[in-house]
Order: structure tokens, then sequence, then C-alpha cells
């Protein structure tokens, strides 16, 4: 008779040697050489997601593990004034810094690919807003702009303005966030577009010369379709980096006057740290994941489009 | 071949004198292990300018040589992510034995079943009388749950500085009551300088506890429900968004951190700030240009303002509680050199050390001790004690934005429901 018993031992035997000849065959070796990397990637990715995303869903703080509550922290955070504020800025921050990156990185670009005096000098001496560290650079602009004796309000006062509270006032810091913004992201915008630019066949140019067409036709019918899966790229990154940046909001205006610099990512910290509640912040940080999946899914498919 | 076989064969005096010699290696060894020192962790958070950290190691080593039965190690930990320091060593079992931190941080801990409370410190200093040489209240602030969760050794105020020079060259007196600082700021606020300077950060919110507590207000209930909108509190805020209604506040404090705010004072740009005991040693060579404002009496008459007593707690991590308590008690009595050479910013919480010349012969740092430590309350008035929730109350921003949007000039009536919407959702009510 033949029973489960029986059967078992067969078939765990079958599996350890038909598992055995595939080892032996080689089969397991991209494997076993891959293994490290998602051992590592499982640990430093996966791992914080699937906790943060846990703890999403409870009351925790950063000294208690709390209980399970649901979509609780769902429900306030999507209520709540603070979180549409931040959604708000957020975008607002992230289109006018894409945009604003873009116009002035393709700009430069464009100059940088011109045989133009000092072109090497210049070429180094723009990159500096990308080089010089956070914190210098944006305490430095800090201290230009902070009251009615900087260095930005002695220059209004020259052409006889009044002096603007850059700081003080919702708008003003809002754009001097922003400005800053673009001005520590451009070079980034503008060394990959000018590598685009050089890849681009001169003969191209030489065919629409020979066809009549002027710099403004050769550039929209030449140079942007030639640098359009790269501008997706970028602005794709761009939005990532802009949604997700900490250091520009923070050192600036730590998400004032009123709150109204304050990004998703500021939102999560102040949840998280400031009011002690690790499972809003969670919910915070993973609604932020959710918005940067929707707009890099936007962007990807317009990239789609590009390639077809 | 037995013991005695052997005895009888290479004689029983070698053995015996074998086994004397062994026996007295043997107790020799036990003797130096109980000789051994006990080995405590001492973390204690950076309470001053460098010279602190060495006054302070240099009093561990003065305790070690002292007590040769314990070896203290010290810890210097730095305000960078304090909060994650102590949280992750508490999980993972390797916690300090005693440490001193932040305001509410012994709370916020023995709420997490870390702190061992000093209940019996406390007891034995009060029967041998060491306790009354604590100023008054400072103990009893750190009651919490019916227990001493921590001893107190500094303390933090906020006190208001004037401009010696602008009120000088105005000819007009340092103000005693609101109404004279009110007035006095509108009449300094010309020539591009503004009565009043203060920011928009933490120390801004500082402005508003000051307010409140000065008119024998406070954010609390005596059964710590949220009372932000009651007479004496709304009375306060409106005096402030009036000064700022006047024109008399710097335009510049909404975007100001502290250190804008004390650098804009220092450079005489605003005749008033509010600001902690060390601003005036912080002025460098404009020290001698800035007084200290007596306590100005509220419209009620009453005075006040905000403060927070810093401590030292012990960590029920600890195998060593007895040896706690000695080094506990040691430090206690003996942490002058944390002013005297470490030139620590806070203010001692013993009157003995207090007494001391350093703060006797500094006439602002003995001003301070004797007219405004007096009229100190904490964040929790008027509710006793502090609790954990405070820590929320004052980290997650509600108070700050509530100032930036005073200093702005929005409307205080919408500003305020806002805050305590929002404060109301921190304290859970």
């Amino acid at each position: 008779m033949t029973t489960a018993q029986n059967v078992l031992p067969r078939a765990a035997g079958s599996w350890r040697e038909s598992a055995r000849a595939w080892i032996r065959s080689g089969g397991a070796l991209p494997f076993l050489l891959l293994a490290p990397s998602v051992i590592l990637m499982l640990t430093v990715i996966a791992y914080p997601i699937v906790t943060g995303f846990y703890y999403s869903f409870t009351d925790g703080s950063l000294l208690k593990f709390g209980r399970f509550i649901g979509l609780d922290n769902y429900t306030e955070l999507l209520v709540s004034r603070d979180f549409h504020r931040a959604v708000v800025f957020s975008l607002v921050f992230a289109a006018a810094n894409v945009a604003g990156c873009y116009l002035l990185g393709l700009g430069l670009a464009l100059l940088m690919n011109q045989e133009v005096p000092g072109r090497a000098f210049f070429r180094v001496a723009l990159l500096l807003p990308w080089i010089v560290p956070s914190i210098v650079s944006i305490v430095s602009w800090r201290w230009m702009m902070a009251d009615d004796r900087a260095l930005f309000n002695q220059i209004i006062g020259f052409f006889g303005g009044s002096p603007i509270f850059f700081l003080s006032d919702e708008h003003w810091a809002t754009v001097a966030v922003i400005v800053i913004k673009i001005w520590r992201s451009f070079p980034f915008m503008m060394l990959s577009l000018l590598a685009a630019l050089q890849g681009i066949d001169r003969t191209l140019y030489e065919a629409a010369e020979i066809d009549g067409a002027t710099r403004w036709q050769a550039f929209r019918h030449v140079t942007m379709p030639q640098i359009a899966n790269i501008s997706i790229v970028l602005g794709l990154l761009m939005t990532i980096w802009s949604v997700n940046d900490f250091d520009t909001p923070w050192l600036l205006t730590q998400g004032g006057p009123a709150n109204a610099t304050e990004n998703l990512v500021l939102l999560a910290y102040r949840y998280t740290f400031g009011r002690n509640d690790v499972g809003l912040g969670s919910a915070t940080s993973f609604v932020t994941l959710i918005i940067l999946m929707g707009l890099v899914v936007v962007m990807l498919r317009r990239q789609k489009g590009a390639d077809r | 071949m037995t013991i005695f076989s052997q005895l009888r064969q290479r004689g029983a005096a070698r053995y015996l004198a074998s086994i004397a010699a062994g026996a007295l290696i043997g107790l020799s060894t036990l003797s130096a292990s109980a000789q051994q020192p006990v080995t405590l962790n001492f973390w204690d958070m950076i309470w001053g300018p460098p010279e602190y950290i060495d006054a302070a190691k240099g009093l561990v080593d003065q305790f070690n040589t002292e007590h040769p039965e314990i070896k203290v190690e010290y810890r210097s930990v730095p305000w960078n992510n304090w909060y994650q320091t102590f949280v992750t060593a508490i999980g993972a079992g390797t916690a300090p034995d005693v440490s001193t931190g932040a305001g509410y941080q012994a709370v916020q801990l023995y709420d997490l079943g870390a702190i061992r409370p000093v209940d019996d410190l406390v007891e034995e200093m009060k029967a041998s009388g060491d306790l009354d040489d604590f100023l008054p209240g400072t103990v009893d602030t750190l009651r919490y749950d019916d227990h001493y969760v921590a001893l107190p050794w500094g303390l933090d105020i906020r006190v208001w500085f004037y401009r010696k020079d602008l009120l000088e060259a105005a000819g007009i007196a340092v103000p005693t009551n609101w109404q004279e600082l009110r007035d006095a700021a509108k009449a300094l606020t010309k020539d591009g300088k503004y009565g009043v300077v203060a920011s928009g950060d933490t120390g801004g919110s500082h402005y508003i506890y000051n307010a409140i507590l000065n008119n024998g207000g406070g954010l609390f209930t005596a059964d710590r429900k949220l009372d932000l909108k009651s007479e004496r509190n709304v009375e306060a805020l409106q005096y402030l968004a009036g000064m700022a209604a006047d024109g008399s506040v710097s335009p510049a404090s909404v975007g100001y951190n502290s250190d804008d705010r004390r650098g804009a004072f220092t450079r005489g740009e605003a005749a008033f700030m509010l600001d902690g005991p060390g601003a005036i040693d912080q002025a460098g060579d404009q020290a001698a240009n800035i007084g200290i404002v007596p306590p100005l009496a509220g419209p009620h008459g009453d005075k006040g303002t905000i403060f927070w007593v810093n401590n030292i707690m012990v960590y029920q991590q600890t195998q060593h509680p007895e040896e706690v308590k000695t080094f506990l008690k040691w430090w206690s009595k003996n942490q002058k050199e944390l002013w005297t050479k470490g030139r620590s910013g806070q203010l001692p919480t013993r009157a003995s050390i207090a007494a001391d010349p350093y703060f006797t012969g500094s006439p602002s740092r003995s001003y301070v001790l004797e007219n405004y430590v007096p009229t100190g309350k904490t964040t929790a008035t008027q509710a006793e004690g502090i609790f954990p929730a405070l820590n929320e109350v004052e980290g997650e921003g509600v108070m700050q934005t509530l100032v930036q949007e005073i200093w702005q000039g929005k409307d205080l009536g919408a500003s305020l429901d806002t805050a305590e919407q929002r404060l109301r959702g921190i304290l859970g009510e």
C-alpha cells in the first residue's frame, strides 16, 4: 500500500538530488554571486521600508512600540491642514525647482557648448554651488537676507527701495527657498545637459543648415529631440530630490514662517521627532512615497512617449 | 596513589607547606578581586563651552581618586540626536548607570520603565538637612508619579536684557512693569533700531512662556488639562501682539533664530531682548553695555518667568545602585567646578554653590539668582511638577508658529485657535 509516509521521503530525496544536480551544473552560481547584494539590499532598504510601513499603522513613539490602530494615522493626516499645506508647498517647490533648474541649466549648457573665452574656468566655477556643502552655502544665504541690514537690503536700499524681510514673510520665504534650491541644483542639470549636447552628431546641424533652418529651428527640431530623453530623466531625478529635500528649507527657515515652507519631509520629521509620534511620521513618509511614485510613473510614461 | 600515601612518602611537612602556600595564593587572588573597583558609566550632556568637558572629567577623576572602590567612566554626549542616543542604548541594554539630560528626559524615560527613582537618596538628604541646600521648588519639580525621578543640578531661565547705551542716550529709565517696557520699546524704535528683538524659533517661543507666566497664567490647569486660552494667557499674548502692532518688535524677528537675535541685540540694533542668563558673558566687548531688566510686574502685579530644572538621573539597568548613589551624592555636592572652571551656562540649584564668589562676584549672575530664580515657573504651570508631554509641547513647533504669527501681526484669535487645536492633538485631549 502506498502511504504518504512512503512517498514523502522519496519526494524529498528526489528534490535533494535535483538540487544537487542543479548546483553541480553551475545553475546556482549567479544566485550565489548575487546573494550578498540581495541580502544587503534587503537589510538596508527592504527592512526599513517594511518596518516603517508597519509603524504607520501604530500609535508608537520613539520610546515605546505602539499598538495597531489601522488607518487612523492616514485619516488624521489626510484631514490635517498642516498636511495639505505641506503637499501644496512640496509640489510648488518641486515644479519651480525643476523648471528653474532646467531653464538655467540648459541656457548655461548651451553657452558652455560654444567657443566662449574662459570656457574651462566657467565650467568649473559654475559647479561651485553644487560642490559647496549645504550648511555653508545656505547659512551664507541666510546672512545675505536675514534682516534690513543684510546685503540684499543694502542693494535694495542703494536703489531707493524699502527693505524686504525675506525670511519673515510667507511669500518671500517661499521664493527664497526656491531660488536657493535652484542655485544649489542647476550645476548638475547644466553638466548633464552639456554632456548630452556634446553627444549630438554635428552633421544633423549641417543638414539643417543646408535645408535653410534658422538657429531657433535647429534648436527646436534638432537639439531638443536629441536631449529629450536625458531631459525627462533629469526632470525625474530633480523632482525626487526636490520633494525629498530637507537641507534647504530646514537650514534656511526651519519650515517657517508660520509653516509656509514646510515640505512633506520636514512635516514627517516634525511629527516623528517633535511630536514624538512615529506612527504619524511614518504615515507622512509613506504618503510622500506614494506621491513621488505617482510623479515617477507620469514622467516615465512621458519618456516612453518621447521614445516612440 | 592517595594524598595520604604521598604524605607518608614525601613527608607531611612538605605537603602542608604546599597547601599553605596554595591557600595563601588563593586568598590573595580573592582579596585582589574584592578590591577591583565597580565601574559606573556616567553620560553627561555638553552644558557649556569646551572647557566644561575638561572640568567635568576633572571632577570625575577627583571622585575616582577619593573612592578607589568605584571607577566612574565619563562620556560626553552631544545634543545632536540625544533622544535616539539614550533610547537606543536603553533598547540595547547598554544604558549608562547615571546621566544628565534634557529637562523632561527623566520623566519620559521613567514612563518607559528605564529610570530608577532617587526617593531613597532624597530621603537621606532630607534627613541630613542637605536637601535644604537646594533652591526652593527645584527638587519637587522633579517629582512625578509620586517619585523623585531625578536630582536637580542646573537651572536655565529666561531674563529680559536691555542696552544701557540706548536707554541712556534716549533718557529712558529701565522699565519695571509691562506698560513701561511697552512704552520704552516704542520710544526706542527709531533710526533703524527697534525696541525689542525676538526670534521665530524655540527661543522665540520663550517670549510666550515668559509673558503668560509673568501674568500669572500657565499653559495647563492644575489637573494637566490644556488651558491656552485662559483670560491671563490671552491678556499676555495680546500684550506681545500689541508691541508688534506698535512696530516696536524688529520685523526680522519672525525669521531670526536665537543666534541671529542675540547678534542683533549685541550689535545694538534693539534695546530689549529675552534670553538665558549667559547672554552677557557671550556679548564680548559689548557686555558692559548690557543690563538686566528687573523682573517685570504684569498688569495685575504678578511676576514670573519660564525656567527649566535640569537634572541627573539613575537608570534601572544599573547593577550598582549603592555605588551610583554614592557618586550622585558626591557629584551633587562637589560640582562647583562645572561653573568656576567649566563656565557652564546653567545656574546652580544649590545655594551653597550659588554663594561661591564666582556667582556673588558677578553682578549679573547674582542678580538673576536673587531676583529672577525665585519667580521661575515651569512649562507645566499651573500643574505641579513636570510630565512627559511637555517635551512634545515644546518640541513640536506649535508655540514657534504662534510666536511667528504674533510678530507678523496676524489675527491673534485665529492663531490661538490653530495653536489650541494642534496642542490638543499633541496632548490627545
